[in-house]
């Protein structure tokens, strides 16, 4: 992913959980429970935060699992790059 | 792992509307004393968005028929509060759908109870089915609002519901199709409106083949293994959802909106209140259908609608009496006993 934000697609919305983050697509509706404990919060995905930056701030592991979770948003079609 | 908030909130805004549908799980009609003030509703609003819930599913009663409505809506899409109307279609009007389309938050499900006119008709009024068409062919051409036929299923419009399917697809439109519950003017219509089980069966049959039906949570009890992928396998109330009447009293769902299953007032309490500490909806996420864990389809359906349990059996924890393997069991034992006559 190039040096940009993420940006929730219009149909979307997304909270803090206990468990992390709980994302929801209207247009289903359908659900994506997101187990990222405090890794993340909802406001990363307001297209300000630069992807690659935060990704940097990352050890491995946690790195890992925020690629693997955008990877998943974007081909269900939750995010966009911006 | 219990959520801070539904994702959704039913929200059964009035119980005023200008038909009297034979399935109503209202029994709607005349507004209910003391429905909320505008000022009430605007407030539950704002107590919807600082609560983070993500939808509210807006039913009634005919929704429109509230002078407030489009107020109220207002301050919802000015929070960035999704809403999915459920409307008869009667009052929707060319220049109501474009307000409503400038949004780009609002979702619309028409009500149609048949395929053929004389079938609708027959459940929702003279002069239903007309309506409903003529609003859907309002909305069909708005791009900004995903418009949806819903259609509850009964034994009059079973066989239709292929037919209303090529009708919606034609149209441009979704179908969603919902269960008929015994709850409001639909305990009245039971016996006569009810699916038999092998309508029910081949319901399921057909809905396995048609994966882009909508169904909300309506039919889990009854999803057969191809379709699991695309929705619940359990009831939903109180863990992801619960239900708001037109009076401010909060419920586990839109079914079981009487005293025994109130679980607070929003003029006694806030909404998160409610969600929180409710006996009721504490007991409700606990609640466990033992009478079913040896069901070998258990995993898929958990027990199946509590409501329906409590209308039909005045107990929700006694299993769902109209899930897909009771519905086989019953076509089992009808053959047999007409064998043995």
């Amino acid at each position: 992913m190039a040096a940009a934000g993420c940006r929730l697609h219009p149909a979307c919305r997304v909270r803090a959980e206990k468990f992390g983050l709980l994302f929801y697509d209207m247009r289903g509706p359908r659900l994506l429970f997101a187990e990222t404990g405090r890794l993340m919060e909802p406001d990363f995905f307001q297209g300000e935060v630069p992807v690659d930056a935060f990704l940097d701030g990352l050890d491995n592991r946690d790195r890992t699992r925020v690629r693997g979770l955008l990877a998943k948003l974007r081909e269900k079609g939750y995010i966009s790059e911006q | 792992m219990g959520l801070y908030a539904p994702v959704n909130l039913t929200w059964e805004m009035t119980q005023a509307c200008n038909l009297k549908c034979r399935h109503c799980l209202s029994s709607s009609g005349h507004p209910a004393p003391d429905e909320l003030t505008t000022a009430e509703a605007l407030d539950l609003v704002e107590q919807i968005h600082t609560a983070r819930i993500f939808q509210i599913n807006i039913g009634g009663g005919e929704p429109f028929m509230r002078p407030d409505f489009e107020e109220i809506l207002a301050a919802c899409h000015k929070r960035g509060i999704m809403t999915c109307i459920s409307t008869n279609g009667t009052m929707l009007t060319k220049e109501l759908i474009d307000r409503l389309a400038a949004t780009r938050l609002v979702n619309i499900q028409v009500s149609i109870d048949g395929a053929k006119r004389e079938t609708c008709d027959a459940i929702r009024g003279k002069g239903t089915f007309d309506a409903a068409m003529k609003a859907l062919e309002l909305l069909a051409p708005v791009k900004t609002i995903a418009t949806s036929m819903n259609t509850v299923l009964t034994a009059q419009n079973a066989n239709e519901i292929p037919e209303l399917y090529d009708m919606a697809k034609s149209m441009g439109v979704s179908l969603r199709v919902s269960r008929f519950r015994p709850s409001g003017r639909g305990v009245d219509n039971w016996d006569n409106l009810r699916p038999n089980a092998a309508q029910l069966l081949a319901f399921s049959d057909w809905l396995a083949r048609s994966g882009d039906v909508r169904t909300g949570d309506s039919f889990f009890s009854l999803t057969s293994q191809e379709r699991q992928g695309l929705g619940l396998n359990l009831c939903g109330a109180c863990k992801l959802t619960c239900c708001v009447g037109p009076t401010g009293n909060v419920y586990p769902c839109a079914f079981l909106q009487s005293a025994p299953f109130k679980a607070g007032s929003l003029r006694e309490s806030t909404f998160q209140e409610i969600w929180d500490n409710s006996a009721i909806f504490n007991s409700f996420r606990r609640l466990r259908i033992h009478s079913c864990e040896d069901c070998r389809r258990y995993d898929q359906c958990h027990g199946g609608c509590p409501a329906v349990a409590w209308h039909l059996k005045n107990e929700i924890s006694s299993g769902d009496p109209e899930c897909l393997e009771r519905c086989v069991t019953t076509i089992a034992e009808e053959a047999k006993n007409a064998e043995a006559a």
